[in-house]
């Protein structure tokens, strides 16, 4: 065993153990920073491998919280809530990504960016079905016990950060990498480049949304602020680039030091966002490679 | 009477929205950059002129010119204090610099957007209007500072017009756009191209900040609105063509106007919206882009 | 035997630009055909048709029967078409091993494990190109040598009944060049179909089995290498009209040192574009620097123009270059006019003058401006025109014009007369010579084109793979050192 395996095992048996000895409202601020590590990963997906600049990801994550949230009003119980709403998210991902798949450069990134406008205005037009700027409440609620959301949260995280990893590493995340970097190349080589992003399109639209769904039962609401706003879009992006971009773990990392600083500032109030704003801005400037790349080769390789 | 409502109205929402995405398309255009702190800088401009008018009692007028002294300072922090570092880091890759300013700007319109909430006010701003009293226009009330606005939006667009058209600077300006590597050849310092045209991509965005929070007020919740705004006009008239982008500006302001009177103001942005998707699928380089 | 691979009335347009013309020609197994033409004539294009990366808008293009003008690049590739690229981009994070193994890959979506087999295959692909010691290594850390074999070995890897080779030898040492020219034969020993695009016929003379020629878009000759570089068409486009020897009114040649270039060495990442080369100009001196595309001119020219980073000194009048800006360099007096043109297209000629002739005094600028237009009567015709509606020849005389309102002390010219017709090209010989008679510039000119270079020179310097190979006087150049070229 490797001293990397080693240590991630390590990490990963003290995560399991913190609900001991931590308190309610920490186990609470982690459960955050899990669902938005998936974020993260699903979005390092599509920008560090396939290429695609995708400022979007609310739109896939709301899709997947709003459908699961509206179904479970309607009497849907969580599990199959939950996989409708990534359902939902992979058939809205693909209608968008099927036409804005073609688009170059700043284009793509802004078709994304105007889905989610789209999306907002929806939710907030439709306010008696969703709830409007208030949000909606779900009947159900993944658990009331802090631990069990905590463990929940970070089961899923392992999971779909496993299954993440292993797939950039397989054969068909090195044709990603490929058409990512050099699409005329890797078509040369006989890939079908447009196939092979539509596919991580869809991967991305479905760990994006079950995170979405899975989020908004534990937090009991379903709302545009905490599933749907740019901001969220703007928090997943810098949890990236801060994590360190193409490396998928890299965004567990960035998500819970992003969220974890935005806690620690919070007496701070409004500053906190500034605050944390200034630091991502101070790493993107000083450590273009993020945390796993400033911490050494291990990066390049991992 | 509604017709020549919308039609007054949409005239001068539409000039503001040229003014500002002007601005954004030449800082495009002459430097490649997408500046997402666009709206952050339009609320500085606003927040700086509110505050001396109002606040510290100094009038209006004294109020708009500390505003656009303070639209160009904060641009002129932007591009040194983000874009340049990031455009000269070795640690960035070249094809990845866009991104990288991308995500930068974005942040810093985000600290802009929490420093103004938290020094000043997250509550909306308006600025006293630059003139008052109300004309009739064939039965139609129009406040005069409403022509105002579309006035000084035109005049500043009109005197762009003539720096980069009739001024040995602008020409300069307007041939970086093309083709910087041949103005390098020609003993041009490109670095003093980027100053020259952060300072009046500084003055449109600081005279766009505070004619609006004049005309229909500001806050520091919808930067990010203003922005993306000026951003799918923009894009939707071609990225970098001046004058797509004021063709845009008037089907986005009048597509808007019209929506708010004759639908709902509820729902007034979501026809452009979908307009701008239709054309980014049909005709990705915008209305008047080449690609 | 029957061809595997025919083209047949092949054509591509870009806007208004016909690219390739009307193009037809085989490939049969295991035969290497070289296709040349100098920058601009559709080569690259040609071979991007064949691939599937362009779509033709006509003709149609068979391998082994099968019609696949059209397809998209991917099923080109499965079909049994491989390509290496010129420029290599590896992925970074993975071995070279990995790179090929890659290659390998079947187009799916849910293999998500590889077979052993697959890495003794991609390892034995490795080894069959010369990378077996360094499979393991990572991109990065291999000479540029060994990222064209990588760039080899990905577009064999499917065992292609058709090979195609973007300029198989640019930027390769001459010991590498060997080794490559060995690897390549053995492609046509293995029974594949070799496409070589090149831009002359010496490069790939000892490898091909055939050559044709394009330029603009058409093919102007077919035939064994040999038959190729004795036709008249092509030494024409190669070489020009016929030698005319000017000599200039002594009392404007100054003997004093304009510009020392001292061991200069310039690298792109890892390939070398210029190793140690020393030239000097002197002052009222027209310099030719005559070398194939790829041999170093524009990187030299570059390097002058503070362009690009280097090893090594540049002194002009005896101070050193180093630390300038190019801007700075620029209104110093060494103005250079690019193989680019780098015009401003969609302002008018006389927008583009302006902009050559603004840190001039407005009087010098009007006096300037007249002198031009009087040198060159078309552009005055054509100032309130954009610059990118005019024809190639107009471009390059604006492009010049444009250099000259800058008042240089030193023109550098790179390649003015790539793609001219040759009557406008006999304009231009007439302006340079007007220059060289009637004012005191001193001009360093770049050029594949031989006879113009000679005749437009005091003195020659001949650069061949980043070095300097001869210097002389230029009626010394067809004895000493013209039988090395074409």
């Amino acid at each position: 065993m490797s001293r990397r395996t080693l240590a991630a095992l390590v990490l990963l048996l003290l995560l399991i153990a913190f609900p001991f000895v931590a308190s309610g409202y920490l186990l609470g601020v982690f459960t955050i920073a899990f669902y938005f590590g998936v974020f993260a990963m699903a979005w390092d997906l599509l920008f560090g491998f396939a290429g695609e600049v995708n400022f979007g990801p609310t739109f896939l994550i709301g899709l997947g919280a709003y459908a699961a949230g509206l179904l479970n009003v309607r009497g849907w119980p969580i599990l199959p809530a939950v996989l409708a709403g990534a359902v939902a998210a992979v058939i809205g991902g693909l209608l968008l990504a099927l036409p804005a798949l073609r688009l170059r450069g700043p284009y793509f990134g802004l078709v994304t960016l105007v889905a989610v406008l789209l999306l907002q205005q929806v939710i907030v037009i439709f306010a008696g079905v969703t709830g409007g700027e208030i949000g909606l409440s779900l009947p159900d609620v993944l658990s009331v016990d802090a631990r069990k959301n905590y463990w929940y949260a970070l089961a899923f995280m392992g999971v779909s950060g496993a299954l993440l990893y292993a797939l950039s590493r397989s054969p068909a995340g090195l044709i990603l990498q490929a058409a990512g970097q050099d699409p005329v190349e890797a078509q040369a080589l006989g890939f079908n480049v447009a196939k092979h992003k539509l596919a991580a399109f869809s991967i991305s639209a479905l760990f994006s949304g079950l995170a979405g769904a899975l989020m908004v039962f534990y937090l009991g609401t379903a709302s545009v602020d905490t599933v749907v706003d740019i901001s969220v879009t703007v928090q997943v992006i810098i949890a990236v680039v801060l994590g360190g971009r193409r490396t998928i773990l890299g965004g567990i990392l960035g998500a819970v030091f992003l969220i974890g600083v935005g806690e620690v500032l919070r007496p701070l109030g409004q500053l906190s966002t500034f605050v944390v704003a200034a630091i991502a801005l101070a790493v993107i400037l000083l450590f273009p490679d993020g945390l796993i790349g400033a911490f050494g080769r291990h990066g390049r390789e991992a | 009477m509604l017709a020549l409502q919308i039609l007054i109205d949409g005239f001068a929402i539409s000039a503001l929205y040229a003014l500002g995405a002007v601005g954004f398309t030449l800082i495009f255009g002459v430097s490649g950059v997408l500046n997402l702190a666009h709206g952050g800088l339009m609320l500085i401009a606003a927040v700086a002129a509110w505050y001396t008018a109002g606040e510290l009692h100094a009038g209006q007028y004294i109020g708009a010119i500390t505003g656009l002294a303070f639209g160009v300072l904060a641009a002129f922090l932007t591009y040194f204090v983000v874009v340049r570092p990031i455009q000269r880091s070795r640690a960035i890759p070249r094809d990845e610099t866009e991104i990288f300013v991308l995500t930068g700007t974005l942040l810093w319109g985000i600290m802009i957007q929490e420093a103004v909430a938290y020094f000043f006010s997250d509550n909306p701003l308006t600025v006293p209007a630059l003139i008052s009293g109300v004309a009739n226009i064939d039965g139609v009330r129009v406040p005069f500072n409403e022509i105002l606005v579309a006035v000084i939006s035109w005049l500043s667009i009109g005197l762009l017009w003539i720096l980069v058209n009739r001024t040995r600077a602008g020409k300069a300006l307007l041939a970086c756009a093309i083709n910087p590597r041949g103005l390098t050849l020609l003993g041009f310092e490109l670095g003093r191209i980027y100053l020259l045209v952060w300072l009046i991509y500084g003055l449109l965005v600081a005279a766009a900040g505070v004619l609006l929070a004049t005309f229909l007020g500001t806050s520091s919740g919808n930067t990010g609105a203003l922005t993306a705004s000026a951003f799918s006009i923009v894009v939707l008239g071609g990225l970098g063509s001046v004058s797509g982008s004021l063709i845009a500006a008037y089907v986005v302001g009048y597509m808007e106007t019209l929506t708010a009177y004759l639908v709902s103001p509820q729902i007034r942005t979501i026809p452009s919206l979908l307009l701008l998707v239709l054309v980014l699928y049909v005709r990705p380089q915008g209305l008047l882009g080449r690609r | 035997m029957t061809a595997r691979l025919v083209v047949e009335g092949l054509t591509k347009r870009f806007g208004g630009l016909v690219a390739v013309r009307d193009l037809s020609f085989e490939i049969r197994p295991g035969e290497i055909l070289g296709l040349i033409g100098p920058n601009g004539s559709g080569k690259s294009t040609a071979m991007k048709l064949i691939m599937g990366i362009e779509r033709p808008n006509a003709g149609s293009i068979r391998l082994d029967g099968v019609e696949i003008a059209g397809w998209p690049a991917h099923r080109v590739a499965r079909a049994g078409v491989g390509l290496v690229f010129q420029h290599s981009r590896p992925l970074h994070r993975q071995t070279a091993l990995e790179n090929i193994k890659l290659a390998l890959l079947p187009d799916s979506l849910t293999r998500l494990i590889t077979d052993h087999s697959v890495t003794e295959q991609a390892r034995a692909i490795g080894e069959s190109v010369g990378l077996g010691r360094v499979l393991d290594r990572y991109p990065h850390t291999l000479p540029f040598a060994d990222l064209r074999r990588l760039e080899l070995a990905k577009a064999i890897a499917r065992n292609p009944k058709l090979v195609l080779v973007d300029e198989p030898f640019a930027g390769l040492t001459s010991a590498e060049l060997a080794d490559f020219s060995r690897l390549i034969a053995h492609f046509r020993d293995e029974g594949r179909a070799v496409l070589l695009v090149d831009h002359n016929v010496k490069g790939v003379a000892a490898l091909v089995d055939r050559v044709v020629a394009l330029y603009l878009g058409e093919r102007i000759a077919e035939g064994t290498a040999e038959e190729v570089m004795r036709d008249a068409k092509v030494r024409q486009v190669y070489l020009g009209g016929s030698i005319e020897m000017h000599a200039r009114p002594a009392q404007l040649n100054a003997a004093r040192s304009l510009l020392e270039v001292e061991d200069l060495s310039v690298f792109y990442g890892k390939a070398q574009a210029l190793e140690r080369v020393s030239l000097s100009v002197r002052a009222g001196e027209f310099v030719s620097v005559v070398g194939l595309n790829g041999a170093g001119k524009t990187t030299l020219f570059n390097a002058i123009s503070g362009l690009v980073p280097y090893q090594g000194r540049i002194l002009w009048n005896g101070v050193p270059l180093a630390g300038q800006s190019a801007a700075a360099i620029a209104r110093s007096g060494i103005v250079q006019c690019p193989e680019t043109r780098e015009l401003f297209g969609d302002m008018t000629v006389q927008e583009n003058l302006d902009l050559g002739g603004q840190h001039q005094p407005p009087e010098e600028e009007r006096k300037r401006l007249r002198w031009l237009f009087d040198l060159f009567p078309i552009l005055e015709a054509r100032r309130g025109q954009a610059a990118r509606t005019l024809s190639g020849g107009e471009q390059q005389m604006l492009a010049i014009a444009r250099a000259l309102m800058m008042n240089p002390r030193l023109l550098i010219l790179d390649e003015p007369t790539l793609g001219l017709a040759p009557v406008i090209l006999e304009q231009l010989s007439q302006a340079l010579e007007r220059l060289r008679e009637t004012t005191p510039i001193t001009v360093l000119l770049g050029e594949q084109n031989v006879r113009f270079a000679l005749s437009h020179a005091d003195r020659v310097y001949v650069l061949e793979h980043a070095r300097i190979i001869w210097e002389g006087l230029p009626e010394h150049f067809a004895k000493e050192a013209g039988a090395a070229y074409l």
